[in-house]
């Protein structure tokens, strides 16, 4: 009995169950939205919400075609996740992910289309220009004390009005179509080489951009749990004051968390668009990727792996929109009921209190003994 | 004054904290028209008591009658409506208000929901006058001194008629001059029949304006007597107590070379415009323990802060082994012999969400004995939070991987401690190492401190218990305003001496103001 | 000319409405980064009330309905902010985003659910077209043609700076965005403080929403959300240093390099330098980069924003 108390106590198990609330309660409040749009169909479009492409399990090589997609697509958000949870552990919300994935995408589809470079040069260009995009955030935080979140937002818009007119030229894009060109027509070298796409129903866009997020969730848990810089990082992020009494440089280390966090981002742009899968349209707003990004990194837990399963469940749901019979429905309901699981993640906190609520006495005694620093000098508070 | 004429009396007040009772059983009656002193160490439980009081906290057991009558006070919002006022300690101003704006605030008289701030000024300038507490009220909080802020807190509360005024602490952020100032203030306001509670450990100010004193010790009443007849020796004693529980067994020390040498430092303070550190000068040698002491607030915090690098100095010198480390960074004074216990351990010691064995390699993360190429060695890592563990016995529920959070204040200062005594260093700054710990642990630290001397480290201990003080240290050095006032040697000095030095009654020749 | 100025005055105010909101909830000590998505809800909600009213209904009606919807449906959408962030204590960035994020989710769902209901399954877009609405809110004054949304505007900021200054609530809303102890000491209930802030920026974020959409526009696709106007007002706001008169200025200044990108090709001038017109687009953004650069360092944002106030913390 003792001992199922204390998994129930552990952080990382309520920060799992908190998680799972919030899902749920987001699929939820998604039922009711569907229930109110139309009631004799809710039920329907929830299923073909949840059961997704399983709805070719009768025939498994296109099973498992969709299957790839879904996984294809989830790559650039779990990246963007990452990219988010980095910087979020040495405390800075780097918003402005969505604006480094941008250029990114600019980066990799210029060089891919209108230069002509090899796929691995591609990935080089969108690494460096996500990483200039956050270095001019953390620039502005760390020399100006411009706040990184409202940095990151202006850099967004400049980066996506960037990317219109770049990509918006005849080089680069069919103006008969107003799209990017095909990668494979004008550039077959830029695409990322393929991965076990005979597995996944000889689907041509499954590449070795798969292994290579997992390779990066797993490098990014080594930097910030083996490495002496993440145990920096970390510190920082934790407790500024204790940083600096040990010794640690925080202006340096926010640059350089808002660069690796961009190079993130930017790499993300790069493993999405050189499969070919989807062509750059001009946009008047952000992509959404580096804000979906922030819903899976809180999601996952702030964890690197976390973060492949809440990108890979926030991914299922998005396409889930797209089985939704439009007669009745249309398929941005899941992306709402993904904005509501975000919203949801705020009372992540209030969760685990409530799950904390009556348990050890011993953590209000420590809180307390912060709070009221003045009553701590007498000798016998500890009992 | 009729004797029994009590605007506010307390009776039997209790209230706990978890772990620790703040304040056990304590009456204090209060005259209508008299000042009436609180007077305690650090932690003696006088603003719980005062809290209690203002509302801001609920006590477990006892009454509160005003005027003979029991009242309940539940929020600061019922103090007020009895009429009751408070000046914090710490202001409860707004910085970018006009001194207008922050005495009005709350009760702003008001037209339709549109201030009418001409009949307020006109009631301001006429207390102002009255009680000759000179303001100027377009004046912003910010660009006044802490003096004239103290003014408006007063003015705040005259402006509500409140009769019963309590002054947490007033003088500790004052300059003398302003001292002076506010006695007389307290004087005029007690013949206009306000009655005052005046929270202070310093009893220089008692003898001066309270017409009686009431003395808490360790959350206890201890006794309440009229000022006139007794000296300050002997409120001095009444305040500290006679019984001195912990003795270290410890040699004589045996001081060689100098290791750290300060010429005139200077720190700017943070809350008032004026050196929170004024040209100090001392030093510490090896195989000696210098104690400084001083009431909290008197620039202690300040000189550790410039000594460390934590805080920028504005003027003077830092020799450590004859080395200037004056300008160095953190990390260089980390790395070249100076360990420090700092005074919040929350806020600077430990980074409370990282693990027992992390917070053990604070500084020393990055050097070859526990990384390569830049990859954290976890086992050394772990084998030495073990070892420094268990030679310091820190108690944790999971071993190294505990996170510090969770475990108690005591194993958590053992834990920094351990850390800073275990690495090297000449010098070992130790700010009030035993804050908040029962006392095994007190005993244990005491024990490792003297431990240390003998092995040859200078050690600067920064610390507001007397008892430390006297049982710790070879010299002691009296901060007071941010100067040293006074070095005595513990061996002949008495618990009376001391305090006359903290509370400014006294002054070595040479240092006088 | 003319054009450059239309859009400048429509662009201010929707900036000034805006920032003024953001002002109130920062004042209050709440961050609110979900201005964006009020906007949204607000627009949504004027147009709505535009697209449903009889074609016979006189402008009055439609002028003052719109207007009420929008302003109440900014409001109710802040509540999203204040629940969490002062009920809950929730991450006010996490949660000002959340907010964005639901709003442009959301009001496609509607609209579209509300083209298909009304078209019977045959319009599935995300459009609304309120010509007549826009036209309601026109006025011709010589050959400016303004809109009743710029009067609006410009009585609002003067009964904003009139409130900001003179009332006695204002008085204790800044003094809990800057000391929340001291306003709680003298008796002040912080926590309602902050949801009069937050409520007053869904209040004004809410008309800057539908004024956003509907002065210069009679259609609106509400798939593309507000293009970060809300952001552009917050910056607004800080370059305004917290303050109603100095926010309608920075407005203005922002609103003319904002209008630029629409009327470039209508100034001599500018279209002889055949600068694409993408890039003035750009121009706002990196001028508020720029600024807050400058600005910064000795700008004072509201000592307590972003802090939960916690009671029972003393």
């Amino acid at each position: 009995m003792e001992k199922k108390a204390s998994f129930f106590r552990r952080s990382g198990v309520q920060t799992i169950i908190a998680s799972i609330v919030c899902a749920l309660l987001g699929i939820f409040v998604g039922f009711l939205i569907l229930l109110a749009m139309n009631p004799s169909h809710a039920a329907e479009g929830m299923g073909a919400i949840l059961r997704n492409f399983f709805k070719y399990d009768q025939s498994s090589t296109t099973l498992m075609y969709y299957f790839g997609s879904t996984l294809v697509k989830a790559v650039p958000l779990i990246l963007c996740s990452e990219a988010i949870l980095f910087a979020y552990k040495a405390g800075l919300f780097n918003i402005g992910v969505a604006g480094q994935y941008t250029v990114g995408l600019l980066a990799s589809l210029y060089t891919a289309i209108a230069l002509g470079w090899s796929w691995w040069l591609c990935v080089l260009a969108a690494i460096a220009a996500g990483a200039l995009w956050g270095f001019i955030s953390g620039f502005f935080k760390a020399m100006f004390n411009v706040n990184e979140v409202i940095a990151g937002i202006m850099m967004n818009w400049i980066g996506l009005y960037l990317t219109n007119i770049v990509l918006g030229s005849k080089k680069v894009m069919d103006q008969s179509t107003s799209k990017t060109y095909n990668i494979l027509s004008k550039n077959p070298k830029a695409l990322l080489p393929s991965f076990l796409s005979d597995v996944f129903g000889h689907n041509q866009y499954m590449t070795i951009a798969l292994p290579i997020t997992i390779l990066v969730a797993i490098i990014i848990l080594i930097v910030l749990n083996k490495t002496t810089f993440g145990y920096e990082l970390k510190a920082t992020g934790h407790n500024r004051d204790a940083a600096t009494y040990a010794g640690m440089n925080a202006t340096r280390n926010v640059i350089l968390t808002l660069v690796i966090s961009g190079a993130i981002a930017g790499f993300a742009a790069s493993m999405f668009y050189l499969t070919g899968i989807e062509q750059y349209t001009l946009s008047s707003s952000v992509p959404g990727m580096g804000f979906n990004g922030i819903a899976v990194a809180f999601l996952g837990g702030l964890h690197p792996i976390g973060a492949i399963i809440a990108g890979l469940f926030i991914e299922y749901l998005t396409m889930g929109g797209q089985y939704l019979d439009t007669n009745y429905f249309n398929p941005q309901v899941a992306d709402l009921m993904v904005a509501i699981i975000i919203y949801l993640c705020g009372f992540v906190l209030f969760f685990k209190h409530l799950m904390n609520k009556g348990k050890a006495k011993a953590l209000t005694n420590v809180n307390d003994e912060t709070n009221k620093p003045d009553s701590t000098t007498t000798e016998d508070k500890e009992v | 004054m009729d004797k029994d004429d009590y605007v506010i009396e307390m009776l039997h007040i209790r209230k706990e904290f978890p772990g620790i009772v703040a304040n056990d059983d304590i009456t204090l009656q209060l005259k209508r028209g008299e000042i009436h002193a609180l007077l305690g160490e650090n932690g003696a439980g006088k603003s719980t008591l005062m809290s209690v009081l203002f509302g801001l906290y609920t006590p477990e057991k006892g009454v509160i009658k005003k005027n003979g009558k029991e009242v309940k006070i539940k929020n600061p919002n019922d103090a007020t409506d009895l009429g009751i006022g408070m000046v914090h300690q710490h202001f409860m101003l707004v910085d970018i208000f006009t001194v207008l704006d922050n005495i009005i605030l709350g009760a702003e008289p008001n037209k339709f929901g549109f201030l009418t701030k001409a009949d307020a000024r006109k009631r301001v300038m006429e207390l102002s006058e009255k009680y000759n507490l000179k303001v100027d009220p377009d004046a912003k909080i910010e660009d006044i001194t802490v003096g004239m802020q103290q003014r408006v807190e007063i003015l705040k509360m005259l402006y509500r008629d409140n009769e019963v005024l309590i002054f947490d602490e007033p003088t500790a952020v004052l300059t003398p001059q302003e001292i002076d100032e506010l006695m007389k203030i307290m004087k005029e306001l007690a013949a206009e029949g306000k009655s005052i509670l005046f929270i202070t450990h310093k009893l220089n100010e008692i003898k001066e304006v309270a017409d009686r004193c009431s003395i808490l010790r360790k959350g206890k009443y201890i006794g309440t007597v009229d000022v006139k007849d007794a000296t300050k020796e002997e409120l001095s004693s009444l305040m500290v107590g006679h019984s001195v529980s912990l003795k270290v067994a410890k040699e004589d020390a045996k001081p060689t070379k100098e290791i750290l040498n300060i010429k005139n430092l200077c720190v700017r303070s943070k809350l008032h415009n004026k050196d929170a550190v004024h040209n100090v000068s001392f030093n510490v040698r090896a195989g000696e323990i210098v104690c400084i002491a001083g009431i909290d607030g008197n620039g202690q915090t300040e000189l550790v802060g410039g000594l460390t690098g934590l805080e920028n100095i504005s003027g003077g010198q830092i020799l450590l082994d004859g080395e200037d480390i004056t300008k160095k960074s953190i990390r260089y004074k980390n790395t070249h012999g100076i360990s420090h216990v700092p005074e919040d351990r929350h806020k600077h010691g430990l980074v409370l969400d990282y693990s027992l064995e992390d917070n053990m390699v604070l500084q020393r993360y990055y050097e070859p004995k526990f990384s390569k190429a830049g990859i954290l060695k976890r086992n050394e890592i772990r084998s030495y939070s073990d070892r420094l563990a268990q030679q310091f016995d820190v108690r944790s529920g999971e071993g190294a991987k505990t996170i510090v959070r969770s475990m108690s204040g005591g194993n958590q200062q053992k834990a920094i401690v351990a850390r800073e005594m275990d690495r090297d260093h000449k010098l070992l700054i130790a700010v009030q190492p035993t804050r908040g710990l029962d006392v095994g642990a007190i005993e244990y630290i005491h024990k490792a401190i003297v431990n240390e001397r003998d092995q040859g480290s200078a050690i600067l201990l920064v610390s507001l218990e007397l008892d430390e003080v006297m049982n710790l240290s070879d010299r002691i050095l009296v901060m007071y305003e941010g100067e040293i006032v006074g070095e005595v040697d513990p061996k002949t000095t008495t618990l009376q001496e001391l305090g006359l030095y903290m509370s400014g009654a006294k002054r070595d020749a040479g240092k006088e103001a | 000319m003319i054009l450059l100025i239309q859009y400048t005055l429509i662009f201010a105010a929707v900036l000034i409405l805006v920032a003024l909101g953001g002002m109130f909830s920062e004042r209050s000590g709440i961050i609110n980064l979900g201005l964006e998505g009020i906007m949204v809800f607000g627009g949504m909600a004027g147009a709505m009330v535009m697209v449903l009213l009889p074609s016979d209904a006189s402008k009055a009606t439609i002028i003052i309905l719109t207007l009420i919807a929008a302003s109440a449906a900014g409001m109710i959408s802040s509540l999203f902010i204040a629940v969490a962030c002062i009920n809950f204590k929730a991450d006010q960035t996490l949660i000002g985003t959340a907010l964005n994020m639901l709003a442009t989710a959301a009001a496609t769902v509607i609209v579209k659910a509300f083209n298909t209901a009304r078209s019977d399954g045959t319009d599935f877009s995300a459009k609304l077209d309120y010509v007549k609405g826009h036209k309601a809110f026109l006025l011709h004054i010589g050959e400016l043609e303004i809109s009743w949304f710029i009067i609006l505007a410009v009585v609002l900021l003067v009964c904003a700076i009139v409130f900001f200054y003179k009332t006695k609530f204002a008085l204790r809303l800044r003094a809990c965005g800057e000391h929340p102890q001291a306003a709680d000491s003298v008796g002040i209930n912080v926590y309602a403080m902050r949801y009069a802030g937050v409520l007053l920026s869904g209040f004004f974020g809410g008309l800057g929403g539908i004024i956003y959409i509907a002065a210069a526009n009679s259609t609106w696709h509400f798939d593309y959300g507000v293009a970060g106007a809300g952001f552009l007002a917050l910056a607004v706001m800080i370059f305004g240093q917290w303050k109603p008169e100095r926010i309608a200025l920075s407005a203005v200044l922002f609103a003319v390099f904002r209008s630029l990108s629409n009327v470039n090709g209508g100034i001599d001038f500018l279209a002889k330098l055949h600068i694409p017109g993408t890039i003035y687009n750009m121009f706002p953004y990196i001028v508020s980069l720029i600024v807050l650069a400058l600005t910064s360092k000795n700008s004072r944002a509201p000592k307590a924003e972003g802090i939960p106030y916690d009671k029972g913390a003393r």
